[in-house]
């Protein structure tokens, strides 16, 4: 390789690894999340998932919220190969920017935990607050999710609260129709 | 094949996951806004009655995000239906780009808030108690306080911080009897020789409790006066299980002028009652007890502070059929304290905010 040729290699290594760094800072948070819930030896797979369409339709009318993408992620995690529970990726709207949460369900579809995977604005950002969060444990598809009454509301993130209960809600439906 | 060319296509195919940061972020264009019409029956020991119907604010914000760092956000503003002459007002309140490169680091330039109290940055009808916003908010804190100017911003593990520099206040507009609120610029041409200053710290001891301080600044200038002044505020809300309290407190002590100090408080509490019916409405009444005083402290032997300060107590009910739909109604009584001069207003209103 010639000194020019290897320059150019190094710098295309370099611009690659940059891209493989910011693209995966949601990715870290979720593996760890999902780790952090099932334990640390737990091996996670990783698929992009279309929503079929009745499931869609059905989860969309439960929750009175439209899914942001035709996808979500989901995560199966296992412990020495037995599957332990799922964890959903998606993106709710805020009042301007996208949220992205995980909902971490048991293998019935119980909601484990639920958690703030990214937060893009200054305000409402309280939502990511673990105890609210613990709210949502032990809720499913048939649960109660109304704010202000089984969820408790926000001063200051009313747009984000009800945003991401919808969308948790949205999800426990969504995991009732898929599996 | 040559060894280099493999190498690069290996790194290029490992550095290209099936899982995309793209899939959670497109850039978007967001309207929403909110507005507010009211009914207010007013009757005074010392004045005419009045009864009026205003629809008060209607408001549209329009936001874009250019990517997860960039972002633009503006609220535009009528208030009183119309605009002729000197009634009505049209206002560009916020119209700001945000560089957000990290949680605890953002960066703010356009018109913006101030970040003092409440109810300034956060004021959409269905958010607080009573057809109007708390006098306190409109005596005390000039709200809607905003400006052209800048902010860094940012949070951490609970914390929240904002720095704010923005235009200052014309001292010559400061009155006895509307503290600085008639100093403000509202942007139009102000004066950039002496900025205001705001520092804000809150903090959220968890999803129920969240308290804070600011302190603001500003060597104030017009063209016959000068004041500095210094504004220091405290505030916290607590919310859990249907039951909703908030507190503020604020005083303004100024260097020159006629006034030497104004101050003002409120504590307010409310219940939601739905929770307990089987309805997703929220029933919440609520009392609020408030005491502000423009002129609290003068410098003139001539002013009597007594003139300038009222009791307020106010009860009502917010309904709300929807988070963001609100119907309101409450009843305020205001007396002066030099003379229990007492006025009394009834309200109805609506609100909405999407």
């Amino acid at each position: 390789m010639n000194r020019f040729s290897f320059l150019k290699f190094s710098s295309i290594i370099f611009f690659c690894l940059c891209t493989l760094v910011h693209g995966q800072e949601i990715k870290k948070t979720t593996e760890a999340l999902l780790r952090n819930q099932f334990g640390k030896s737990t091996s996670l797979k990783e698929q992009k998932y279309t929503i079929p369409a009745t499931a869609k339709k059905k989860a969309e009318s439960a929750a009175k919220q439209k899914f942001n993408n035709s996808f979500i992620y989901i995560y199966t995690a296992s412990v020495n190969g037995a599957v332990k529970g799922y964890g959903f990726l998606d993106n709710v709207q805020g009042k301007a920017m996208p949220i992205t949460f995980l909902v971490i369900f048991d293998t019935k579809g119980n909601i484990l935990s639920s958690a703030i995977v990214k937060y893009r604005e200054q305000y409402g950002g309280e939502v990511a607050d673990k105890n609210w969060n613990k709210q949502f444990k032990g809720k499913n598809s048939s649960s109660d999710f109304t704010v202000g009454k089984s969820i408790d509301a926000i001063s200051g993130a009313t747009i984000s609260v009800n945003s991401v209960t919808r969308g948790i809600k949205k999800l426990a439906v969504l995991f009732r129709e898929i599996f | 094949m040559n060894r280099a060319t493999f190498l690069v296509i290996t790194v290029f195919v490992l550095s290209s996951p099936a899982f995309a940061q793209d899939d959670f972020f497109t850039p978007t264009t967001t309207v929403s806004g909110y507005g507010e019409l009211h009914y207010t029956n007013s009757t005074s020991d010392s004045k005419k009655a009045t009864k009026q119907l205003d629809f008060h604010r209607f408001v549209l914000f329009f936001g874009h995000s250019f990517s997860e760092e960039w972002s633009f956000k503006s609220e535009f503003e009528l208030e009183h239906n119309l605009v002729t002459g000197k009634d009505g007002e049209i206002e560009l309140e916020q119209a700001y780009l945000s560089y957000t490169p990290y949680p605890y680091l953002g960066f703010r330039a356009g018109v913006v808030l101030a970040p003092v109290g409440i109810i300034n940055e956060i004021h959409e009808p269905p958010t607080f108690f009573g057809v109007e916003r708390p006098e306190y908010h409109n005596a005390i804190i000039p709200t809607t306080w905003f400006g052209n100017g800048v902010s860094i911003f940012g949070s951490h593990k609970g914390f929240e911080y904002q720095l704010n520099a923005m235009e200052g206040l014309n001292s010559d507009k400061f009155s006895t009897s509307s503290a600085i609120r008639s100093g403000r610029y509202k942007g139009f041409k102000p004066d950039a020789s002496n900025l205001l200053y705001t520092l804000r710290l809150d903090y959220n001891f968890n999803s129920h409790l969240k308290a804070g301080v600011s302190a603001s600044y500003n060597k104030a200038k017009g063209d016959t006066s000068q004041t500095e002044f210094n504004l220091l505020e405290a505030h916290a809300r607590y919310q859990q299980a249907g039951l909703y309290a908030a507190f503020e407190a604020a005083q303004i002590s100024y260097n020159a002028g006629a006034m030497e100090s104004s101050l003002g408080y409120y504590a307010e509490i409310g219940y939601d009652f739905g929770k307990h019916f089987k309805t997703d409405w929220q029933f919440i009444p609520f009392f609020r007890y408030s005491y502000y005083n423009t002129a609290a402290k003068v410098r003139n032997a001539n002013l009597d502070p007594d003139k300038f300060g009222y009791n307020l107590i106010q009860f009502g009910i917010n309904i709300k059929p929807l988070t963001n739909i609100v119907i309101k109604a409450d009843y305020l009584s205001k007396k002066r304290v030099s003379d229990s001069d007492e006025t009394r207003t009834f309200s109805l209103g609506v609100g909405y905010m999407f």
